[in-house]
């Protein structure tokens, strides 16, 4: 080992004998949004082992193994991303390499697998990844594999939905009902009983087109308060824009008035630029913020968290506005606040860390058009129960020329 | 009676409108589906480094010349700001994602970072080859190519990978065979036995069956990394991580070891295979400065090497951009040079005719830093970005929509769909 090395490692290790380091390290510097303590400030953010130890102005740096200058970063709660596909769905992808470096430590996968699929989702994927993953299972027992399964309402089982629900609670955080494309109501129906059944929330992906013989005012009494509808923002599905006065159908701010929740799930088809302006100039916005992020729609709309945040940043929304939306508010959805959603001390240390970076920066919607803005959220480091598993540049580790013949540099 | 002027007038009209019949004929007519303007192509196969247009007709480039007009184009692109490149090409990848826990799924890891070829870097083997090639390579909008595995049951850990009894020549030699389109040679890697049967049996199999061979070597007591790349590699054979620790390439003043020069003179090719552990900015740099410089430059990507290191396409190349390479000498070693390595002359160039595989580069200035394998961070102030990917005619990634109509003055709603 290089006397570099050996210097870099000892300052980590044995800087302050006296106090000793409670801290395994310290986010320095950063302007802390943190919706469900009230913080929007400059904070040091303070963690030991898996949790959050503290937060507070002005942590001595000596108090804790290492520190990370995040001065003119935003420090946020880890994202939650409530729609995403990790399982089944044709599209799905790996959430660590798609999330984790987009800020996002916990998503939901909306609707991948159902209850004869599910044992194999929590196998393959739920137990393997460092992302943190929950599901919204499928009222399709078969899960979301085709348009055939999808519209067999025989595989529509709330019984056995809701028994493999109570078989993991911790893991199934609701059902998912989507794409049936078939007349009237069975899908959302089943759907809801399953909920019902298992007191837990539905998110609905559920097209009105002439010959389904469906209104949207009806799809909203089926809906229980807490249920959310997603794919908000889209105009080829339930309108929740009155498309001849550019203005909020009464029935929809009826909907949110009892309790409805309007999710974002932006993707390859579901957000477009008109609506959600209009949407935002006629004081709509979203009470979740979701990517509903694939296969087509990386590509495509490039809809991870990040991109779907500076949209709405554009159309007026404010960064802590955004955040909260992306933290709290789908914590609370799926009953996980305040474990998840905040950084609050004792919390399980899940923190994002971005940038906003000022230029001009094109955007893209699903009908492939660009909109240009001079703001970009972007993820810079991201830390996963304690872990340090994505560092966009570098704040966490020194530079090699000074570093010597080291080996591996440990991680945070 | 015609009067003499009105006769002459249609004797005139007759001699000439065959004539100009005969000019619309003649004159180029074609409409481009696309046409990307006045970007700075770098073709160094075909001698092209400057500001041109490229024409392109379905999937295929139609012409490549400066001034194509824009009113024959469907669709126009300005470029101006950027680079504009042939596909780039990893030769080390790892994409069997229904294969081994470690492997990514190709599209998403590549054709946004401009790679529009990729090769898998022996995930799988002859026994598990055409499953690999009937779910993901046939299924992938990148060009995925494969070395295959000498291990028959491919990359599935240690146990299997030093097991002698799985490396079956004439097994491989013949799938290789059987697939000429899809795999580009054989892989050896992971051997942690002292003796020479993974590296020769992979050498002989390559031989074989007359393709390219990829060897991974983790050197032992008698069995050292002079003798692999003198004696045992053939001229035309590549060694990947050639920057991991394990490669003894620097002596112990950090000066390139004089069989290293040898090696190259006799035709041994060394790949990056950045990876989660096989590139060191310590051996890297010192390796450079005295000339030293990869053939090819490559990922070894997969779940691990993509997150710290972040070693997909474009960060490796950023980070020899700022080690001290041209953009030249980068592009060079992720287009011509890999598609010389794995003997596909029809890539890594931009032909008239040929397929239309692009990509558009942008170097962008400001404050960055990049990671090694051991986490040593290099600060640097250039990065190199994918703007945009062509594949097979098609934008297949347009990073900020410069593609694109503006969306308000698009029409309100879209009635999508």
């Amino acid at each position: 080992m290089s006397v570099q090395l050996a210097a870099f490692l000892l300052s980590l290790v044995i800087a302050s004998p006296v106090l000793g380091q409670q801290y395994d390290y310290i986010l320095k510097g950063g302007h802390v949004i943190d919706a469900a303590n009230k913080i929007d400030g400059v904070m040091d953010v303070a963690v030991s082992g898996d949790k959050i130890a503290r937060v507070a102005d002005g942590i001595p740096a000596d108090q804790a193994k290492r520190n990370i200058d995040v001065s003119g970063y935003y420090v946020t709660p880890g994202l939650i991303d409530l729609h995403a596909h990790v399982f089944g769905f044709p599209g799905a992808l790996w959430p660590d390499d798609t999330q984790l470096t987009t800020g996002t430590t916990t998503v939901v996968d909306c609707g991948g697998s159902g209850w004869r699929t599910f044992d194999e989702f929590k196998e393959t994927v739920i137990d393997r990844t460092r992302t943190r993953v929950f599901s919204f299972i499928n009222i399709v027992g078969k899960g979301m594999v085709g348009s055939e399964a999808e519209n067999d309402t025989s595989d529509m089982e709330p019984e056995k939905t809701a028994a493999k629900m109570a078989e993991y609670p911790d893991l199934i955080v609701g059902i998912k009902t989507a794409h049936y494309a078939r007349k009237g109501y069975t899908a959302l129906e089943r759907a809801v009983e399953a909920g019902r059944l298992s007191d837990k929330p539905v998110i609905i992906d559920m097209r009105i087109l002439t010959g389904y013989d469906r209104t949207m005012e009806r799809i909203f009494e089926i809906m229980r308060p807490g249920d959310l509808r997603t794919h908000s923002y889209s105009d080829h599905q339930v309108e929740i824009l009155n498309r001849v006065t550019r203005k909020v159908q009464p029935f929809t701010r009826e909907a949110r008035k009892r309790g409805l929740l309007f999710d974002v799930g932006h993707g390859n088809g579901s957000f477009v630029f008109p609506v959600a302006a209009d949407a935002m100039k006629d004081d709509f916005p979203p009470d979740t913020i979701s990517t509903d992020l694939h296969r087509g729609s990386i590509f495509t709309t490039k809809a991870d968290m990040p991109n779907v945040i500076s949209k709405f940043m554009h159309f007026g929304m404010t960064l802590s506005n955004a955040i909260e939306k992306s933290t709290v508010r789908p914590a609370k959805v799926i009953n996980k606040f305040p474990e998840l959603g905040t950084l609050g001390e004792g919390r399980v240390a899940d923190i994002a860390v971005f940038k906003i970076r000022k230029g001009v920066f094109g955007f893209a919607d699903a009908p492939q058009r660009r909109l240009m803005a001079n703001k970009k959220l972007e993820a810079i480091l991201t830390i996963r129960a304690g872990k340090l598993v994505f560092d966009q540049n570098g704040l966490a580790f020194p530079e090699w020329e000074t570093a010597g013949d080291y080996r591996r540099i440990p991680t945070p | 009676m015609l009067s003499s002027k009105k006769f002459l007038l249609i004797l005139f009209l007759a001699l000439t409108l065959p004539l100009a019949a005969q000019d619309t004929d003649a004159a180029d007519t074609t409409i481009y589906d696309l046409l990307l303007k006045n970007g700075h192509v770098i073709d160094l196969q075909n001698n092209r480094n400057g500001r041109l247009d490229i024409a392109i007709i379905g999937e295929k480039i139609h012409a490549i010349g400066e001034n194509l007009p824009a009113s024959r184009a469907k669709k126009v692109v300005d470029l101006s700001e950027y680079y504009v490149t042939p596909g780039l090409i990893d030769i080390h990848a790892h994409f069997d994602q229904k294969g081994a826990w470690l492997n990514l799924n190709p599209d998403h890891n590549t054709l946004r970072y401009g790679v529009t070829t990729a090769v898998d870097a022996g995930s799988s083997g002859a026994k598990g080859f055409e499953k690999f090639k009937e779910e993901t390579i046939d299924k992938a909008r990148v060009r995925l190519l494969a070395f295959l595995n000498i291990v028959g049951a491919g990359m599935y850990g240690k146990g299997v990978e030093n097991d002698v009894a799985q490396m079956d020549v004439d097994a491989a030699v013949a799938m290789v065979k059987k697939h000429p389109n899809d795999i580009v040679g054989i892989k050896t890697a992971h051997y942690q036995p002292t003796d020479w049967e993974a590296v020769d049996r992979a050498v002989k199999a390559a031989e074989m069956s007359n393709s390219v061979l990829m060897v991974d070597f983790h050197p032992k007591e008698g069995r050292g990394y002079e003798d692999l790349i003198l004696k045992h590699m053939k001229p035309g054979n590549i060694h990947t991580h050639f920057y991991g620790r394990l490669t003894p390439q620097l002596d112990e003043n950090k000066k390139v070891q004089d069989y290293m020069w040898k090696a190259r003179e006799r035709g041994i090719l060394f790949d990056v295979g950045h990876g989660s552990g096989s590139f060191w900015f310590r051996i890297a740099v010192p390796a450079i400065k005295q000339g030293f410089l990869p053939d090819t430059i490559s990922t070894d990507i997969h779940k691990n090497s993509i997150m710290l290191p972040r070693a997909h396409l474009n960060n490796v190349m950023s980070k020899f951009l700022n080690i001290g390479l041209s953009f030249e000498q980068v592009i060079e070693r992720v287009t011509v040079n890999p598609a010389k390595a794995i003997r596909r002359a029809d890539l890594g160039r931009l032909d008239e005719g040929g397929i239309a595989d692009i990509a558009v580069l942008k170097i962008e200035e400001g404050e960055f830093a990049f990671l090694d394998s051991g986490h040593g961070k290099l600060t640097a102030d250039k990065n190199i970005r994918c703007m945009m990917t062509i594949r097979k005619g098609g934008i297949i990634w347009d990073a900020e929509g410069i593609s694109m109509p503006d969306w308000s003055t698009a029409g309100p709603y879209s009635n999508f769909r």
